[in-house]
């Protein structure tokens, strides 16, 4: 008996000292606040799509800490509020996801981050939507979460079929100008909706599409589709792959002495594990580029965009990749519209964030009103390799070098 | 040109043929020897491009050279995993017990490598990888070469050591009746863990090869078991010229249908083939579907 009330004891202390501990720790935040917003969502922090996931992850948890560390919690309505995320390990699953993501909202989470890849975005948005609650994310462009009438989802990107307006003009501007050009997609809807959208956009300033080659949605060989390239050679080769897809595409192409006076690939070289894979190979290769650090933009949450990258580098040991930056900036924007609307009701941000114009460290946000980014002020730039660094080579205002073309074959790059 | 593109074609069909083969020598060998549907052979493939990167990085290690260290990394590896988790499955002879634990392992080192390297994507470098050699109109590249070379050689040793050896002898009568053999004085348990572990050994070696020529990520061990499967049922079971054949095979018919067919089919080729060869000859080309091959 004493036995057993002695480990009553024990325990009664410890749980009461945890619990003392938490407490404490917990107090000072909740102290100076008057509420607590919580942002639910899911991310792929395993799975295929882990890497950016975790990237989008380090955004959010950024501009978090950034807003209850450094800023005390944000003024709404004359009330401060601390921040809190509530993400969790979708594992790059869709049917995961809706899972999680509908028990956040039977828990009465009102603001939603996104996913990543429009395969878990959209069916999350179909359940966000049916319950009222808000949703802005960075990981999903897919036409259909835009044009099914969802009124309560943003999207940083412009849909897909819009994303090609930026890279159409730059092909268009190049000179001596391109007359050929084959497009690459895998089996995947992303992928092969871009190709369409690449491919009617070439026809339509008239250059000719000579392939449009099309390989396994996880690329481990594409030497077939390679020896079709070397037979009848673009001008500009485009692959609309992910990021590890593309590598494969790029490391075989070298490897076989695949050359194109210019590759151009949608996703994959913006990530600094790409560059280093290929190293001075990585030269002359042109992508989409959401966002790149030399593009100076000011932000209301921390100044400029030189300061974001500061704090973020100070804070994490991941680096930054585009994805982070627009994750803080989902963050950003969120508070924006909350201030907007003098309000933390689901609604009344929604209301908020369609009338939204702001400039954030990731750029100006504006949303369409189906919710995608703006084509023109949120569209992609243009970037290069050059010297193993991405320059802007379009749009003009804001280029950074000159654009190289015809790029030097692999052999040449050293 | 269009015998240079057949030429071509061939020549990735093969040197394809062999990485799936190197990579599948091991999953055969553990089917044939322990009766063990090995889930987690993808894992190992992958482990040991993630060995070949921790020794490049931490050291300097060409990938190439790291080959021994990984196989002897993960032959006892391997040994550890035979003798401490799949062993149960093997004393109970069920093919259920050893297809759960044998995912639970994989599911187990795959995060572990999450947790030591991280989800993002990885690749092994080294500064022969990009060169190219030119076979008339036929282009062969350095990591792809030195892939199908280095499953060559490794395949043949396998084949000296299980033919020539005492202790291939061994395993090849454990394989045909291990009761018999251990009536004969051999020891079961220290051959089945020496087979897990060997196996576990060319899985790394592979994985070296496959991490020179493509990206890889934590998530890619699903493809590699699966691969290893359609290249045992194509060969045949426990050989290592099985393993040759059928992962010949399957390289080719990738390549020829991605070729001529489109790029977006291969699977359904590989798949149509496996259905085919499980319909009309159930051991494959080589070898008996069943344990007791070697």
């Amino acid at each position: 008996m004493n036995k057993q009330i002695s480990r009553r004891t024990a325990l009664g202390l410890l749980g009461a000292t945890m619990t003392s501990a938490t407490a404490l720790r917990a107090m000072p935040a909740r102290a100076a606040t008057d509420g607590v917003i919580r942002f639910g969502g899911s991310l792929g922090m395993s799975g295929r799509y882990a890497e950016t996931g975790l990237n989008i992850r380090h955004g959010y948890e950024t501009a978090i800490k950034y807003i209850n560390e450094e800023k005390g919690g944000v003024q709404i309505a004359g009330k401060t509020y601390s921040l809190e995320l509530g993400i969790v390990d979708d594992a790059s699953d869709p049917a995961r996801a809706t899972t999680l993501i509908q028990r956040q909202v039977d828990e009465g989470v009102d603001f939603f981050l996104g996913s990543y890849g429009s395969n878990v975005v959209l069916p999350c948005a179909g359940i966000t939507e049916a319950a009222g609650k808000v949703t802005v994310q960075v990981g999903g462009s897919a036409d259909q979460i835009f044009t099914q009438g969802y009124e309560n989802i943003f999207g940083f990107f412009p849909r897909a079929s819009r994303a090609w307006v930026t890279s159409i003009e730059f092909f268009k501007s190049i000179e001596p100008k391109p007359k050929t050009v084959s497009v690459m997609a895998t089996n995947s809807a992303f992928s092969k909706l871009n190709a369409q959208a690449a491919a009617a956009g070439c026809k339509e300033i008239g250059l000719e599409v000579l392939d449009v080659l099309e390989l396994p949605e996880q690329v481990t060989d594409s030497s077939s589709a390679l020896a079709t390239l070397r037979a009848r050679t673009p001008d500009i080769l485009i692959t609309t792959t992910v990021d590890q897809n593309s590598l494969v595409i790029a490391r075989q192409m070298i490897a076989t002495e695949t050359n194109v006076p210019l590759l151009y690939q949608f996703l994959g070289p913006q990530l600094p594990a790409y560059r280093e894979s290929l190293g001075a190979k990585a030269d002359g290769v042109v992508m989409q580029l959401p966002w790149d650090e030399s593009l100076e933009f000011t932000d209301p949450t921390f100044g400029d965009t030189q300061s974001y990258i500061d704090y973020y580098n100070a804070t994490n040991d991941r680096p930054f990749s585009y994805h982070t930056v627009g994750a803080s900036s989902c963050i950003t924007t969120y508070i924006e519209a909350m201030k907007a609307a003098g309000s933390v009701d689901p609604l009344a941000v929604r209301d908020a964030l369609d009338a939204i114009d702001i400039v954030t460290a990731f750029g100006p946000v504006n949303f369409t009103e189906d919710g995608d980014g703006d084509p023109i002020l949120m569209g992609a730039k243009i970037g290069q390799v050059q010297g193993g660094e991405i320059k802007v080579v379009y749009p003009e205002n804001l280029r950074t070098a000159e654009t190289l073309y015809p790029t030097p074959t692999w052999a040449e790059k050293g | 040109m269009t015998g240079t593109l057949f030429l071509q074609t061939l020549v990735d069909g093969l040197i394809l043929g062999g990485i799936f083969s190197l990579s599948a020598v091991g999953f055969s060998l553990i089917f044939g020897v322990l009766g063990v549907v090995n889930l987690s052979h993808g894992i190992f493939v992958l482990l040991g491009a993630y060995l070949g990167l921790a020794l490049k990085e931490a050291w300097g290690i060409d990938p190439l050279m790291a080959i021994p260290l990984v196989f002897g990394a993960l032959f006892v590896l391997g040994g550890l995993v035979q003798i401490t988790l799949v062993s149960g499955a093997v004393r109970r002879g069920s093919l259920m017990s050893s297809l759960l634990i044998t995912f639970g392992v994989s599911l187990m080192l795959r995060d572990l490598i999450i947790l030591v390297f991280g989800p993002d994507v990885q690749s092994l470098s080294s500064s022969w990888l990009f060169d190219t050699f030119r076979i008339g109109g036929v282009i062969v590249d350095g990591a792809r070469a030195s892939g199908l070379i280095a499953s060559l050689l490794s395949l043949g040793l396998l084949s000296y050591v299980l033919y020539r050896s005492k202790v291939g002898r061994a395993m090849r009568a454990t394989a045909q009746q291990d009761f018999a053999a251990g009536l004969c004085g051999i020891d079961v348990k220290k051959i089945y863990a020496m087979t897990f572990g060997v196996s576990a050994g060319f899985a790394g070696v592979s994985g070296i090869i496959v991490g020179l020529i493509n990206p890889f990520t934590p998530f890619d061990d699903t493809h590699w078991t699966l691969n290893a499967f359609v290249t045992v049922v194509l060969g045949g079971v426990g050989s290592p010229v099985g393993a040759l054949l059928g992962g010949l095979m399957l390289g080719g018919i990738s390549t020829f249908s991605s070729q001529y067919v489109g790029s977006l089919y291969p699977n359904v080729f590989i798949f149509g083939a496996l259905l085919l060869m499980l319909i009309v000859r159930p051991n494959g080309l080589l070898g008996n579907a069943y344990k007791g091959s070697v």
